[in-house]
């Protein structure tokens, strides 16, 4: 398509507009974990590790940190495998109500968040009488972090079709052969992908388990909203923010790297 | 034919699809080291005998048998017969090697000596030299190649192919003929081959089995199949033919029944001369130029079309427009039931 270079102009102003709207606070974050005033005045006047250092020795922080990446990983794994299934399922059977299943396995990752979270901490603790605690925020994050597996890996496998272990079986392979030496395989990138952006998503999950966190479970995500407004923790709470930035993105820019990779070599 | 010789026979085999019979009821005995091909246009059940044959179906009645053994029922890596599929599936993420010692490596035969075995595979359809290519690489007949190779290199006493040229352009597919038809007499393997390509079918097999909704309608070799076909179908799909129905049989023919005639079994003689045996007089409705030979198109006095293959030595050729006179012996015409 060729556009006028007035259009073009016009465009070019606005995704400049919005890249910046959506990055400049982010910098302003980094920045300010460097700056000197605790009170994070504008422009900072000088440079300074403190802070970093000072995250460094903050037991609350590194205990916050260590309990989301604990979260963070048992959720994913359980959905990776959860995930899995439920995309054969969907993708190589025919079952009355396949359409509807479909639909309400996709579902939570658009329901908002305060929704899922009322509703699972009614359930935790009114229906199925559990208190709450680091193992309900786990399954309360695997109920939306399987969305990701659950489309990559279903994805993936209408692009394979059956054929492969078709021949597979047909060459002398088992079904748990098949699926080791050829399914798997094929699949590793998707699950990669799918992997690392639950992974992320749970990491910076706040509403939900705000709603489904036992007392004493403190995410990463509730460790910053707790500290932000306390006058002497605001430049940690800006260094904790720069670190959680980095975990977040770079999951997220190697999922696209596989994902693109695996688009290439088809 | 005798057990010990079979390799497979089916035993009224049905395969129905909720209300779709695709496989009605089918009798079929393959001989030890026989070129064997189902031919038939899509949908008469000739994959779907294959997949049976290789157990990613199983039959909704009926016995089929490998060598004597029935394997009715057992899954596709208890029997010991290998299929070429028609889009290859090959793995896409390894290289042509692993691919073809794939057979050898579920086995559990050693690294060293699989890759050896898969070496001597891929030399025999010439491919040595893409060894550590990924099928993504290859091109569409060395890929066709390479999936015969995974396919042979675990000797299976049978192998299916489904249409395994399709997919390939016309040189190719030719060549490829050549090549399946020796490796075939070399290693000695049944081979089941299913095509909608009647040439195809003709020149590569020892039998034919013609398929039209789910059922055999014709099985023999292939000059039966093309010099004696039993019915209209058979006549029309393999190769082509004129067909009298009884209408037209009386009047051309002057008898009772319906009959095919193949176009290279009429000539065409000027209507002056003196000739003996079964005739017609017409006029040339049209020529068409076939390098090989001459399709003419004669419009008979006595009503229908009659088109007729001239090989393109005849010296005085027939024009649109020519009245002419058509001869061919008796024996030429084939009653169909």
């Amino acid at each position: 398509m060729t556009l006028s270079p007035l259009t073009r102009g016009i465009l070019l102003g606005f995704t400049g507009m919005v890249l910046l709207l959506m990055y400049t606070p982010l910098l302003v974050v980094v920045i300010n974990s460097f700056n000197p005033d605790p009170s994070m005045t504008w422009p900072p006047e000088g440079f300074t590790g403190e802070w970093w250092r000072k995250a460094y020795h903050s037991a609350g922080a590194r205990d916050a940190v260590l309990t989301s990446v604990q979260v963070a990983i048992v959720s994913t794994l359980i959905s990776l495998i959860l995930g899995t299934l439920m995309a054969f399922a969907l993708q190589r059977f025919d079952f009355f109500g396949k359409h509807s299943v479909n639909l309400l396995v996709i579902l939570p990752i658009a329901l908002p968040g305060i929704v899922t979270g009322i509703a699972l901490n009614n359930a935790f603790r009114g229906i199925m009488g559990i208190n709450l605690s680091i193992y309900t925020v786990i399954v309360a994050h695997a109920t939306f972090c399987i969305v990701t597996v659950f489309n990559n890996v279903i994805a993936r496998l209408r692009r394979m079709g059956g054929n492969f272990e078709e021949a597979s079986a047909d060459l002398g392979a088992g079904l748990w052969t098949t699926f080791r030496l050829v399914t798997f395989p094929q699949l590793r990138s998707a699950l990669l992908a799918g992997g690392l952006l639950a992974f992320a998503l749970s990491f910076d999950e706040i509403i939900v388990t705000t709603f489904t966190a036992g007392s004493g479970v403190t995410t990463l995500p509730i460790w910053i909203l707790n500290n932000l407004f306390r006058p002497n923790q605001a430049p940690v709470v800006a260094v904790v923010a720069v670190v959680l930035i980095l975990v977040s993105i770079i999951p997220i820019w190697i999922a696209q790297r596989i994902a693109g990779e695996a688009e290439n070599i088809r | 034919m005798t057990a010990a010789n079979t390799a497979i026979r089916l035993l009224d085999v049905h395969r129905h699809f909720g209300e779709v019979r695709a496989v009605d009821g089918v009798d079929l005995e393959i001989a030890d080291g026989e070129f064997f091909s189902m031919l038939g246009p899509s949908g008469s059940g000739k994959t779907t005998v294959l997949r049976l044959i290789a157990g990613f179906e199983q039959p909704t009645s009926g016995t089929i048998e490998l060598a004597g053994k029935d394997i009715t029922g057992t899954a596709p890596f208890e029997r010991d017969v290998n299929t070429v599929f028609q889009d290859y599936a090959l793995f896409p993420h390894m290289n042509v090697l692993d691919n073809v010692a794939y057979g050898l490596r579920v086995r559990g035969v050693k690294k060293t000596a699989r890759r050896q075995q898969a070496m001597d595979a891929l030399a025999m359809v010439r491919l040595e030299h893409v060894a550590d290519r990924k099928p993504a690489q290859l091109s569409g007949g060395q890929r066709q190649r390479v999936a015969l190779a995974r396919s042979i290199v675990v000797r299976p006493k049978v192998l299916l192919l489904d249409e395994p040229l399709g997919a390939l352009d016309l040189k190719l597919r030719e060549q490829m003929q050549v090549e399946l038809k020796q490796l075939q007499r070399d290693l000695g393997i049944t081979f089941v081959f299913v095509t909608h390509d009647q040439e195809e079918a003709l020149t590569l097999s020892d039998r034919i089995a013609v398929f039209s909704e789910g059922r055999i309608v014709q099985l023999g070799s292939p000059s039966e199949v093309y010099e004696q076909p039993v019915n209209e179908y058979v006549a029309s799909f393999v190769g082509t033919s004129n067909l009298f129905d009884a209408e037209a049989a009386r009047a051309v023919l002057g008898a009772e029944g319906r009959f095919a005639l193949r176009p290279e079994k009429i000539h065409l003689v000027a209507p002056s001369a003196s000739a003996g045996g079964p005739q017609a007089k017409g006029k040339v409705a049209e020529t068409i130029y076939l390098g090989v030979g001459r399709r003419v198109v004669v419009d008979l006095e006595a009503g229908p079309q009659l088109v007729v293959l001239e090989p393109s030595t005849t010296e005085a050729a027939v024009k649109r427009g020519d009245a002419v006179l058509a001869t061919w012996r008796t024996e030429d015409l084939v009653r169909l039931t």
